[in-house]
């Protein structure tokens, strides 16, 4: 809780909260627990429509929102995935937040992160060593 | 002389110059691809073609085409512009246009001339023809499609390589060149074929697709692997060293080098000393310079002078040596050596040791005695311009030693001692040819020198050469082919063994009797290291090779090609190297690391950079100021044979070759996975006998 008063990144912080529960409804939950509401009238909207939000579950990372609910968010669908969903083809992945920054990062072919080997470079020699 | 006129201006010549040449001499480039001026003139690829009045109403091939007086020579009218292009259209017909995954591609000659004569589009629609891949060995990767049948490589093999293994086959459009039966070149040059290639038919296996020329930093150097000090450029890529070519110097090597030479490089890779190691526990350990500087200072306080030993290896450049030889000599030492095969070479005058008649006085020789000595094996290049002066005709050659194929014609004379006392005592066969000579020439071998009735051998030649008058006041035939490339500059600088002192042989067998506390070894690998008993053996090189192994302390120095150095090849011609790269790790120039090390032991030498110790070296030994020059076969008087070697009785042993294998003779060389490989294929082969 006290994250919750003196971060902003941990989840909505108790302003945004208090002001998306009063002025929204919930529309959702994606697979990833964040919670998506939509404004009950268009009151402080920039464009005349009904704002969109989503509270995300744990760390506020906007790359944990799934594509179905992105397009939601975004107004490329008008109907939430809970009431349209997407068609999942078969060679579709499951959604991966970005991953930089965490040890699930994609490290290069030669990275030595990767832990492998390094691949051959100019100036590389061989170096004797006893026995 | 005869004149003529090129390009309307008039040009006087040499009579026996072909068109080609006189138009040169005018400064007209020709363009051409079958024409190289060491090679014999084939004519073959027209792209010389030139316009001569009189003459035919047609182009002609400059390169086949004598020059005459009152010639006149076009070389860019309007008929030889044309001829050209259709000359340049034609051989691109069957070219494949693959010059972005090409080798040669930025250096190739057929790339610069299709630019400067070709036509800037082709009218051919119909496919091009493709050539299988011939097998030329481990070093020559051919791509046969490429070739444009110039016969280079052909002409190279039978003329310079005297390996007449390649030739062409077929006519037309099926014209192949081939090995024949796809065996490997039996030759020590067979890298230059790749040099003489206009075009990427032929490139250097180990090096495929390794490097572009345009990205390489190239830096004139002097070769090490014999010594010979072949002119060579290290072509490096930031800290690595990517390939070594051969510099012209009509002295030496003309423009080809040996194949040892050249593709020595990736053993510049392997098995680096790149820092300090301390012996502790029997075990190696990894040490700071000053911990080894201690661990080194300290034997050296607690030895006696006579139970220290200093010898010094193969490939050290003078300036090292001349540190090395400061320091122990500071510190009393007198068992000094730089002559670790045992050559009794060293006391005497200079002109013992040298090979007189320098390289290129080869070609003014008419009779050649081999004394233990197979050139092709110690010194490729030297067996090259024996080669080309007996391809003259002039030339006759005996040999006392192994017989072997030196790709020329020779007498047999013998195996040992035994059969020179028999050549001194006769009057005719090789006795006669000897003596008729008016430029006669002995080869001597460092094998001979380095046994143990050398000194009487040395006797025995220098009254050989007395006998047939091989040294006169202004013709000096006596040679001496060493195969070190640091041999003559030690021997210069006075690296022998000091009043009492040991030589190397003895210090080894002192070291393992127990009678040597300290033994120093400046790159030197050729002893028997693993027979030096409890002696405290310091090694300062830059392979992990037999010294490295039985070292108790490691001092990681810098290779040829990382240093500026001065080495005196065997012709007594100092030469100056410069530095390509830097040097591994931690390792340093082998001087300084001397100069460090007499700090630690309390014996400063008195210079602080290379050029305060090289001009300490060149005042103390004059021979060193002078880089590049040798007094030549024609000043010879005062250089008295009778006094070489001691009187003795010489032994019944055969002569040998000190070089058994020609690929793996130093270090660097045997950490070369290229020359294993060449060493594998070609030394360890049995000699093909032809079915006659």
């Amino acid at each position: 809780m006290l994250d919750k008063i003196f971060t902003w990144w941990n989840g909505a912080t108790i302003g945004a909260l208090l002001s998306i529960k009063g002025s929204s409804n919930f529309v959702g939950e994606d697979e990833f627990g964040n919670r998506y509401f939509e404004a009950r009238t268009n009151r402080g909207s920039y464009d005349g429509r009904k704002r969109r939000y989503v509270l995300y579950n744990g760390y506020a990372d906007a790359s944990k929102v799934p594509p179905d609910w992105h397009g939601w968010l975004h107004y490329t669908f008008e109907e939430p995935p809970t009431v349209q969903p997407f068609k999942v083809k078969p060679w579709e992945k499951p959604h991966v937040p970005n991953l930089t920054g965490t040890p699930l990062a994609y490290r290069p072919k030669g990275s030595i992160l990767r832990g492998g080997e390094r691949a051959r470079a100019t100036g590389d020699y061989e170096a004797w060593k006893p026995e | 002389m005869p004149k003529a006129k090129v390009n309307g201006k008039e040009i006087e010549f040499e009579p026996g110059l072909t068109v080609l040449q006189v138009a040169e001499l005018a400064g007209e480039e020709i363009p051409r691809f079958c024409y190289h001026e060491r090679l014999s003139i084939a004519g073959n690829c027209r792209m010389c073609l030139v316009e001569v009045k009189p003459g035919p109403p047609k182009p002609q091939a400059s390169c086949a085409l004598p020059a005459a007086d009152g010639q006149e020579i076009l070389t860019a009218s309007p008929m030889v512009k044309k001829a050209r292009e259709g000359v340049m259209e034609f051989l691109l017909i069957n070219h494949p246009l693959d010059c972005p995954i090409c080798d040669q591609g930025g250096e190739c000659d057929l790339q610069d001339e299709a630019m400067g004569y070709g036509r800037d589009d082709s009218r051919y629609q119909e496919n091009k023809r493709a050539v299988e891949e011939k097998y030329l060995g481990p070093l020559i990767k051919t791509v046969m499609t490429r070739c444009i049948q110039c016969t280079r490589c052909v002409r190279f093999a039978a003329e310079i390589a005297g390996a007449p293994e390649m030739g062409m086959i077929g006519r037309g459009e099926d014209a192949e060149i081939t090995s024949y039966l796809e065996t490997a070149l039996t030759s020590e040059l067979t890298g230059n074929l790749a040099d003489i290639c206009p075009v990427g038919a032929l490139t250097h296996k180990p090096w495929a697709f390794n490097y572009r020329p345009w990205e390489l930093r190239k830096t004139d150097s002097v070769d090490v692997m014999d010594a010979l000090g072949s002119a060579i450029r290290v072509d490096a890529r930031g800290p690595e060293v990517m390939r070594i070519l051969p510099r012209v110097n009509e002295d030496i090597n003309e423009e080809w080098i040996s194949d040892k030479t050249r593709y020595v490089v990736d053993g510049l890779l392997r098995q680096r000393l790149d820092r300090p190691y301390i012996r502790q526990g029997g075990k190696l350990v990894e040490a700071t310079w000053g911990q080894a500087f201690a661990a080194i200072a300290g034997r050296l306080r607690a030895a006696k002078p006579e139970r220290v030993g200093l010898i010094a290896g193969d490939l050290q450049d003078a300036e090292s040596m001349k540190a090395a030889l400061d320091l122990f000599r500071s510190l009393g030492v007198a068992n000094i050596d730089c002559r670790q095969d045992g050559s009794a070479l060293g006391a005497g005058p200079r002109e013992s040791w040298l090979f007189n008649t320098t390289i290129a006085g080869l070609e003014q020789a008419d009779a050649v005695l081999l004394v233990g000595a197979n050139p092709r094996r110690e010194g490729a290049l030297v067996n090259a311009r024996l080669r080309k002066q007996w391809l003259r005709g002039k030339l006759q050659l005996g040999v006392i030693g192994e017989v072997a194929d030196l790709s020329f014609e020779y007498s047999y004379l013998g195996a040992g001692a035994a059969s020179l006392e028999r050549l001194i005592g006769s009057d005719d066969g090789f006795a006669k040819t000897l003596n008729a000579a008016s430029a006669p020439i002995f080869i001597v071998g460092a094998g001979v020198l380095a046994r143990s009735d050398s000194g009487a051998l040395l006797n025995l030649l220098g009254r050989a050469a007395q006998t047939f008058k091989v040294v006169r006041d202004d013709w000096n035939g006596w040679n001496v082919l060493h195969t070190a490339a640091s041999r003559v500059g030690g021997l210069d600088l006075g690296f022998v063994p000091g009043p009492g002192g040991l030589s190397a042989p003895e210090m080894v067998q002192a070291a393992n009797a127990g009678e040597l506390d300290v033994l120093f070894l400046l790159g030197a690998d050729e002893i028997d290291t693993e027979k030096l008993g409890d002696a405290f053996v310091v090694y300062l090189g830059t392979h992990g090779d037999a010294g490295a192994h039985r070292a108790d302390v490691i001092l990681p120095g810098a290779a040829y090609t990382e240093k500026p150095g001065l080495y005196v090849n065997t012709e007594g011609r100092v030469q100056l190297a410069n530095r390509a790269v830097f040097p591994k790790g931690e390792a340093r120039e082998d001087w300084a690391i001397l100069r460090a090390l007499s700090e630690a032991a309390g014996k400063r030498l008195p210079y602080d950079s290379l050029e305060q110790l090289r001009s300490r070296l060149m005042a103390e030994h004059p021979t060193f100021g002078r880089i590049d020059y040798v007094p030549g076969p024609t000043k010879a008087a005062g250089f008295d044979l009778s006094a070489l070697g001691a009187p003795g009785a010489a032994t019944e042993e055969p002569f040998r070759s000190p070089v058994s294998d020609y690929y793996l003779t130093n270090p660097i060389a045997r950490a070369s996975v290229t020359l294993a490989e060449c060493s594998a294929m070609f030394s360890r082969r049995a000699p093909a006998i032809a079915a006659e």
